[in-house]
């Protein structure tokens, strides 16, 4: 019944059709033209680009954070789903909602908030004192660790919840035979557990990294000017100073990043399976 | 697999640090809300609902709440009218070229937001005089389709073809068989979809940054230029609500349909 | 490439328009679109949108946005014009004006014209801006920590870690240059002398401002102790109940006009000289001003003297303002944005 090649095709072709016109092809005339230079099609807008010592400093930050959010959450996310898998399934389905219910909320709202707490009398400070850890107010807004802290909040449930449902796929007793046949928890985690989820974090990374380094509200409301991000140098070059060919140097950036991610994870996963 | 007493505690623990971090700030946000003061504090200095009030007397705020609803529904709407069909052929029919087809129709997760709105506004919208607003309904319908997609092809996954080949023997048309055994059967994931796109769509900032335009902003960019000219914990109060009504969705979305398998 | 591609582009998305257009709300009366600063939109709804729309029979369209922002999108949409009448600052509408964004207002149709102060009613020359408030910049501090008496003050030790700066980019960037090179006997021009000070000075910033609303954060939270403003903040920054002073540095306060512009090719040209006409008025001019949101530039207005207090109000105050010659904005303004780059923003 369902050999009809031409109904497969009426049913994509609308879907198709408006996403090619008015998503895909905007979108390479954008990237297009960071390639095009006096006389045709050169490099010369990157080398530019990358001439300005700023630039150089804004992409190695927005890599150099991208990683690190990615590993935190990773670590973090690996603990956080282990504790999930060994709760009972009625409180499970709790918890799950719980992680998702940040997901959900405006992220505006969400980066508001660490303003509250992460000013000179916010929350963290009067901990820090009250705890005798710092003698004096720590300043922590507009600094890398803001935007660092902002974006593990924003990502972290993504990862949790991949590798929640890798673990869930884990046959029960795989954990259980390994330790019988002496592997310490440590060994279990890395022979066993770490390769039998590796799609899930490896889904999950590419899904906080890509997200990171592709982040607007986060680093322009937490980072500010002095802790500019590819994204918001993005948005200062094209908005404030008019500079097209900049901005759609970064685009590029941003677009081989994301994809480039994506190829080399998989890739990383495929070459560990065998 | 193996518990012991302190893998749980550990565990336990390890759970309510990240719920407090993930978590925590909202609950700040809403002391922030309930302050009594002129600026945003935490802990509150006394409570009031005076921002709360302020919100709803803020006429910039009334107007882009509506516009991002009916945004956020319409783009949800075109982008299941666009995507059912595709994530039905995918599941179904030999479509020629079908990971061709794969690659654009997820390709608006893979470009970041801030790109297609700069593209869009560049090489569509300007060039072709597109209004503002249906500027940015395209723009979110583009946005949502890889959702619309994703999730109704999960659903779809779950159903067996043959039911609907009894049904085309037993009389009925091809589009008679989708509408009347499909089509009930992957309700929950149509509805899933409907609410993951609204939310996205809702609170959407990088795509809508660059074609928001004279009288039509929507609410989340609307909170960040308040922010830009004023600071009162009105802003505090409108994240505070926002977040509330999030709290609900979530709720009754878990509770029809367990969205969380759908994430 | 290019045209082929925006072919595909158009035909696809005029079905979509179509479709959407069946269901978009009907355009009966005529919307004058006005881009204004996104500071008090409330207050100016109340004091003089809604008043207007009941004179004219139309509506007002408002697009709001910091003022280089707001010029960018102005520019992309040259082609296709938005907005009718544009507010911006002096700066900005220089540029706008080299960029041939804006086009010659007929002043002898703006009854209220002769009212203005002198430097307000050509201030970029050739008629093509009308200056609606004027406002200066000097630095605001916490008295009970720092004294400041000199822009020279901000270079202080003690401000370490607690001193705010505006950024370039914003209209608040260049008058901090401007100063600083005055007040460390700079030749003027490309600032030099200025980017190298404050470059020097850039471990002590917590960071450089594009939002004047964020300053008042900073303040309440003990961020920061001096920040460089304008003087249209001083009425929000008072209800922080702090010891929050505003300097009288020994080398002057600067400050900057805000101007209203008429868009080139805008489509209600007749109806956006009668907005202006209105805007610029004894009436709306007192209003906005006893609101706090605009110091008049009508110098007919006459306020109390609390009121005056918190503005930039009367012709002594008005003169001693040091402002940037346009001439020099436009000349040296590549130059600034290239030093500051280089030097200040890495």
């Amino acid at each position: 019944m369902f050999q009809d090649r031409r109904i497969g095709l009426a049913l994509v072709l609308p879907a198709t059709l408006f996403l090619l016109a008015g998503f895909v092809l905007p979108v390479l005339v954008l990237l297009s033209g960071s390639l095009q230079g006096p006389g045709g099609w050169s490099f010369d807008a990157y080398v530019r680009f990358f001439a300005v010592p700023l630039h150089q400093e804004v992409f190695w930050r927005t890599v150099r954070l991208g990683v690190l959010v990615t590993l935190t959450c990773a670590v973090v996310g690996y603990a956080a789903a282990f504790a999930i898998v060994n709760t009972a399934p009625s409180a499970r389905g709790k918890l799950i909602g719980l992680l998702i219910l940040p997901l959900m909320i405006s992220p505006v709202a969400r980066t508001y908030a660490w303003i509250v707490i992460l000013g000179r009398t916010g929350l963290v400070n009067q901990a820090l004192q009250g705890l005798g850890l710092a003698d004096g107010p720590v300043r922590l807004l507009f600094t890398e660790t803001a935007v660092f802290i902002g974006l593990v909040q924003l990502f972290l449930p993504l990862m949790v919840l991949t590798l929640v449902s890798a673990l869930e796929n884990l046959p029960a007793d795989v954990m259980s035979a390994a330790r019988v046949l002496g592997a310490g928890w440590i060994q279990t985690f890395v022979r066993v557990v770490l390769p039998l989820t590796r799609e899930g974090l490896v889904i999950g990374g590419t899904l906080v990294f890509t997200g990171a380094v592709t982040a607007y509200i986060t680093p322009a409301v937490l980072g500010g000017s002095r802790v500019l991000m590819l994204e918001t140098l993005l948005y200062q070059r094209v908005s404030v100073a008019g500079d097209i060919v900049s901005g759609s140097v970064i685009a590029a950036i941003l677009v081989v990043m994301s994809y480039t991610t994506n190829v080399l994870l998989r890739r990383i996963a495929a070459g560990r399976g065998r | 697999m193996i518990r012991l007493p302190w893998m749980r505690i550990g565990g336990w623990a390890t759970l309510a640090l990240v719920l407090l971090f993930l978590i925590g700030p909202f609950a700040v946000i809403i002391g922030a809300a309930l302050n009594a003061g002129t600026v945003p504090a935490f802990p509150p200095q006394g409570i009031s609902l005076r921002w709360v009030v302020a919100v709803f007397e803020v006429q910039s705020f009334r107007a882009s709440f509506f516009l991002s609803v009916w945004l956020a529904v319409g783009s949800t709407l075109a982008a299941l009218v666009l995507g059912v069909p595709v994530a039905y052929a995918l599941a179904r029919y030999p479509v020629p070229g079908k990971e061709a087809v794969r690659a654009v129709v997820t390709a608006p997760v893979v470009v970041p937001g801030i790109i297609v709105g700069l593209a869009l506004l560049r090489h569509a919208v300007v060039p072709l005089g597109v209004p503002v607003m249906e500027a940015l309904f395209l723009a979110h319908t583009a946005l949502l389709l890889p959702y619309a997609v994703r999730v109704v092809a999960a659903s779809l996954e779950n159903l067996r073809p043959d039911i609907e080949e009894a049904a085309v023997m037993l009389g009925a048309t091809r589009l008679g068989a989708f509408l009347r055994v499909v089509l009930p059967n992957i309700r929950n994931g149509i509805l899933a979809a409907f609410i993951l796109g609204f939310v996205t769509s809702f609170n959407q900032v990088p795509v809508s940054l660059f074609l928001t335009g004279p009288g039509v902003s929507t609410l989340p960019i609307d909170m960040l230029a308040y922010m830009e000219f004023t600071y009162d914990p009105s802003v505090a109060a409108l994240s505070a609500l926002l977040a509330l009504m999030s709290l609900a969705v979530v709720l009754v979305a878990e509770r029809l349909l367990g969205i969380s398998r759908f994430v | 490439m290019h045209s082929i591609g925006e072919e595909m582009i158009r035909t696809v998305l005029a079905a979509g328009a179509l479709a959407l257009l069946a269901a978009g709300p009907a355009a009966a009366q005529t919307t004058l679109t006005v881009s204004g600063f996104g500071i008090a939109q409330d207050q100016f709804r109340r004091i003089l949108y809604a008043p207007f729309e009941a004179q004219c029979g139309c509506k007002i369209a408002v697009e709001a946005g910091n003022s280089a922002e707001r010029l960018a999108k102005m520019e992309a949409r040259r082609a296709n014009p938005e907005i009718d009448i544009a507010v911006l600052s002096d700066a900005d509408a220089m540029i706008a004006r080299t960029k041939d964004l804006i086009e010659p207002i007929d002043v002898a149709k703006l009854s209220n014209h002769a009212r203005l102060y002198d430097i307000a009613k050509d201030p970029i020359g050739g008629n093509l801006a009308v200056g609606y408030t004027f406002y200066n910049t000097s630095i605001v501090y916490r008295s009970d920590k720092v004294k400041i008496e000199s822009w020279k003050d901000l270079w202080k030790p003690e401000l370490k870690g607690r001193l705010a700066l505006p950024n370039i980019t914003t209209t608040q960037g260049p008058l901090l240059l401007f100063m600083t090179d005055r007040a460390f006997g700079g030749s003027g021009g490309a600032f030099t002398t200025a980017i190298d000070r404050i470059a020097e000075v850039k471990p002590n910033v917590v960071t450089f401002y594009e939002r004047s609303a964020q300053l008042l954060q900073l303040f309440q939270q003990d961020e920061i102790w001096a920040a460089p403003l304008g003087r249209f903040n001083w009425a929000n920054i008072k209800k922080l109940n702090m010891p929050l002073a505003w300097a009288t540095p020994t080398e002057g306060q600067t400050g900057g006009i805000n101007v209203m512009v008429v868009t080139k090719n805008g489509k209600n040209r007749e109806l956006a000289l009668r907005f202006m006409d209105m805007w610029l008025s004894t009436d709306i001019q007192t209003k906005l001003a006893m609101e706090l949101v605009d110091s008049p530039a009508n110098k007919e207005v006459v306020l109390p003297a609390d009121v005056a207090d918190n503005l930039t109000f009367g012709p002594e105050t008005v003169n001693a303002v040091r402002l940037i010659p346009p001439a020099d904005v436009i000349a040296n303004r590549d130059a600034w944005l290239a030093g500051w780059n280089a030097k200040v923003a890495r």
